[in-house]
């Protein structure tokens, strides 16, 4: 990639995704308002890293991933991948894309569009017809690897594009909502996938609005909403050791505060505040009742997002405006 | 040139997949084979009014394909969102553009070459095995497809099909009428009317450059002159219309 431009930090960091002062503003028309979709978007992602992009739907999450994978070009500022401007086509080479939704041909099977899609990546015939075999029968398509695509079911489609994103076994892979209308199987041999893939030494990047997944499986989380960094991090940093409240299980009819969240029976499930959690205990036990089960509940992503949505407070007008 | 050549034989394959293009061969295989019944309703030369007519068929649905696969060319790649898995590959758009362009003029290839064969065959069995002018005359139509074809994958990559077969079309017409705006030029007093006529001669594609039907149908001999300005003619058009088609699809973002 000679004559093309190289981002030194990158190289001398190893951080394999950079985007700097990312800016994309969107005008539907000439008469339209404009909207800004991304503002200012500082974000590095390290080598061998499983990170997670998090926010709301319209936070910028797809198209942070659409100016590095050259769908889109930012407005201002400047998106590297391995530390190659994302807008060279041949920064691609190094790695793999799975768009939210992903629509294929549907004129050919699925071996035919992996063949296809090798074949762009300059992939040598048997090299390409090897991988695709061990992809197929890793995804469990087999026995439909000769259908034609338009057969195939949205779960099916799904675990071909999760193919041909690692096909030729990218440095990098770009997941956009892997994890979008899978059944629980299918969502299991997605994070099967990332995982073996940054067991493999892939850096996997990837958006997703199932917190839990991207709780489990990421190393590191970036929080956007609306088009703004909202926080970057380990999830344990993002979340913090504080238990928000406890739920404590008792038998027996003793008043001990808090809210009621459930019963079952004489089996109660209460929640209070974590300083209360001793003084309740006891006034059961002195009651004659039983503690079944004291459970502290910590914060989540979820609750790590939702606060910053609010934190965020009402939509900015300012981000609409003419331009 | 191997990722613009897995393009180019994709969407190949992906036409001669399409069953509608089967439908529209079959018609002019059909206006082939009917054109064999005109010498029964024709007066004086028959031989020559079949040549006209099955000429005519192979020209008008040689025209129809390449409108009809041309038009959503691109457009169809970027509505069906096949793009995004296209263009995040190391994919240039121009390659992008190249590839398509050049897999859709393999196809119309495949076609013109069915229907000649057709042509030659009904030829060969009602009069005898045609003269060399009509395969010269298939190579400029031919030329003359791909041009059509560069203007349709122009449109494609800016707007929708419906409003790129109308833009299209309207190209089609016009680049066979090129002639008579010119003469129309010529006649006018007005000296503006004059210049802009002769801007849009100019500017205009002359589609009329590559038609060697006449000269096919009474099995003329073409001066290699005329062949030698068609091609040198379709070829920096073409390139042409298919750079600005790159240059628009450059600048377009992706949503």
């Amino acid at each position: 990639m000679s004559g093309t431009v190289v981002d030194q930090h990158s190289a001398e960091t190893d951080v394999v995704v950079r985007t700097v002062g990312l800016r994309k503003v969107y005008r539907a028309d000439f008469w339209k308002r404009a909207v800004v979709g991304l503002e200012g978007l500082d974000l590095e992602v390290r080598r061998g890293e499983v990170f997670g992009i998090v926010g709301p739907n319209g936070a910028g999450k797809t198209t942070t991933i659409k100016i590095l994978t050259g769908l889109q070009r930012p407005t201002a500022g400047q998106a590297f991948i391995l530390g190659h401007s994302c807008e060279e086509p041949e920064t691609r080479k190094r790695m793999g894309f799975l768009p939210e939704r992903p629509y294929f041909y549907e004129h050919l099977s699925a071996r035919e569009l992996l063949d296809f899609y090798g074949r762009l990546f300059d992939m040598p015939t048997r090299h390409r017809r090897e991988r695709i075999d061990l992809l197929l029968e890793r995804v469990g398509l087999t026995r439909f690897a000769d259908v034609a695509l338009r057969k195939y079911s949205k779960g099916m489609v799904q675990r071909v594009g999760l193919c041909q994103a690692i096909l030729h076994q990218p440095d990098l892979v770009i997941l956009d909502e892997p994890m979008s209308g899978l059944d629980p199987l299918g969502r299991a041999l997605v994070r099967d996938l990332i995982l073996e893939e940054r067991t493999r030494g892939a850096t996997v990047c990837f958006s997703s609005h199932i917190l839990s997944d991207v709780q489990a499986l990421s190393d590191r989380v970036a929080i956007i909403v609306r088009g703004r960094l909202r926080g970057v991090g380990t999830v344990a940093s993002l979340i913090g050791d504080r238990v928000r409240y406890v739920e404590l299980v008792v038998e027996g009819e003793v008043d001990v505060g808090g809210e009621l969240v459930r019963r079952d029976g004489a089996v109660r499930t209460l929640r209070l505040p974590p300083d209360r959690a001793d003084e309740a205990v006891r006034a059961v036990v002195q009651a004659g009742g039983r503690v079944l089960e004291l459970l502290p509940v910590r914060d989540d992503l979820e609750a790590v997002l939702l606060g910053e949505v609010e934190r965020a407070g009402p939509v900015d007008e300012t981000r609409l405006g003419v331009l | 040139m191997s990722r613009i050549w897995a393009l180019a034989t994709n969407t190949f394959r992906e036409a001669v997949r399409d069953r509608i293009l089967y439908s529209i061969l079959f018609f002019a295989f059909g206006v082939l084979v009917l054109s064999l019944a005109m010498q029964e309703v024709t007066i004086g030369d028959q031989a020559k009014v079949v040549r006209s007519v099955a000429q005519g068929a192979v020209d008008a649905f040689g025209s129809i394909i390449a409108m009809f696969l041309g038009i959503s060319l691109v457009y169809k790649e970027i509505e069906r969102k096949t793009v995004y898995t296209i263009l995040s590959k190391p994919i240039a758009r121009w390659k992008f553009v190249l590839g398509k362009y050049t897999g859709l003029v393999l196809t119309l290839w495949v076609e013109v070459l069915a229907l000649t064969v057709l042509y030659t065959v009904l030829m060969t069995l009602q009069q005898r095995f045609p003269p060399p002018v009509l395969f010269v005359s298939m190579g400029t139509l031919m030329l003359e497809l791909m041009l059509l074809t560069a203007w349709a994958t122009l449109f494609s990559t800016f707007s929708t099909p419906t409003t790129a077969a109308a833009f299209t079309l309207a190209i089609f017409i016009i680049g066979h009428l090129a002639d008579d705006i010119w003469l129309f030029g010529n006649q006018a007093d007005s000296a503006t009317v004059r210049q802009a006529a002769r801007a849009l001669y100019w500017a205009l594609p002359n589609f009329e450059l590559f038609s060697l039907r006449v000269e096919a149908v009474h099995e003329r001999e073409v001066p290699w002159g005329r062949v030698g300005l068609a091609l040198a003619y379709g070829a920096a058009y073409t390139s042409a219309v298919l750079t600005l088609a790159i240059a628009v699809f450059r600048n377009r973002d992706l949503k």
